[in-house]
């Protein structure tokens, strides 16, 4: 089952509603996240459960729309979490934007990679992305002190978050009507 | 986990593992002063004797305490205070970051030092 690949039939109402779900999905995820999870204290480190909305928006929807979904997602908890237009926004939007490119360039890759190496590579180049966006706030390479403790952070999450999106993908009945991908 | 998936999982290993080393290269080794850049400037701190410093952040004053060779972040005007939890650092190639304030300190290397040195 594919959907017509025309750009008119490519926001069909069931794909906007599932793009919607995985919005509030990633939203409350991230919010849940910085409420309750102690934070860790490396700057711009998060475990990063919310990736597993782009990770799914990646696998049901395409790299465009899991593009939308990261965007709106942070913005959503921006506006929820108070800190829109502060420094945490721009992290967390270069964090989003660096997991979403290498995410998205992994998943144009046909079978090579599945939803566990997306997911470990987004949330490497999720703390890469917040790393350098530090450096250039702070006006100084010490943000980049933190990387190995970050990167080695980030595999143990992108794995989790990985395995667990590759059996949600296996087990839910999608009722989406596209292929999916990186199963 | 197909083969491709090993290899990212592997990439990120040897990124994180060779980004260990390359932090305390760009440090040059010294444990003895700090670095501290701020909106205000770059100065460099001894890291002796023992005293409490102000240094200016993008929302206010930061309170820096240096005791026993090692610089920690008493107090600073930040939503989520992580640079307060942060605690103590004392190596080199350590550091403490406040990014609302727009403040860093990193542990060895001159202001003549090399910035950084990632491979």
């Amino acid at each position: 089952m594919r959907s017509t690949p025309s750009s008119a039939r490519s926001w069909a109402p069931r794909v906007v509603a599932v793009a919607g779900l995985l919005v509030a999905l990633g939203a409350v995820l991230g919010l849940v996240e910085s409420a309750l999870l102690p934070p860790l204290p490396v700057p711009g480190v998060r475990i990063g459960i919310a990736n597993i909305a782009v990770v799914f928006a990646l696998a049901l929807l395409g790299p465009r729309k899991a593009l939308a979904v990261s965007v709106l997602r942070v913005v959503v908890v921006g506006i929820a979490a108070g800190t829109l237009g502060g420094p945490s926004l721009v992290l967390a939007l270069a964090g989003a934007l660096g997991a979403w490119a290498v995410m998205a360039a992994l998943s144009t890759r046909g079978s090579r990679f599945s939803v566990v190496g997306w997911s470990v590579a987004g949330a490497a180049a999720h703390v890469v992305g917040q790393l350098i966006a530090a450096s250039v706030l702070t006006g100084s390479p010490a943000p980049l002190l933190f990387a190995p403790v970050s990167l080695a952070l980030a595999l143990v999450c992108g794995l989790s978050v990985g395995l667990a999106a590759r059996l949600l993908l296996l087990r839910l009945p999608l009722a989406v009507n596209v292929e999916v991908r990186g199963s | 986990m197909t083969r491709g998936d090993r290899l990212v999982v592997a990439g990120v290993l040897a990124l994180a593992a060779l980004a260990w080393p390359a932090t305390y290269l760009a440090a040059a080794g010294r444990a003895d002063v700090a670095v501290v850049t701020g909106p205000g400037g770059t100065s460099q701190i001894a890291l002796r004797p023992d005293r409490t410093l102000e240094i200016e952040g993008a929302r206010g004053p930061l309170t820096l305490r240096v005791r026993d060779g090692a610089v920690s972040v008493l107090d600073a005007p930040c939503p989520d205070r992580l640079c307060v939890h942060q605690g103590q650092v004392c190596a080199a190639g350590a550091a403490l970051v406040c990014v609302p304030n727009g403040v860093s300190v990193r542990v060895g290397g001159g202001s003549d030092a090399l910035d950084a040195v990632i491979r």
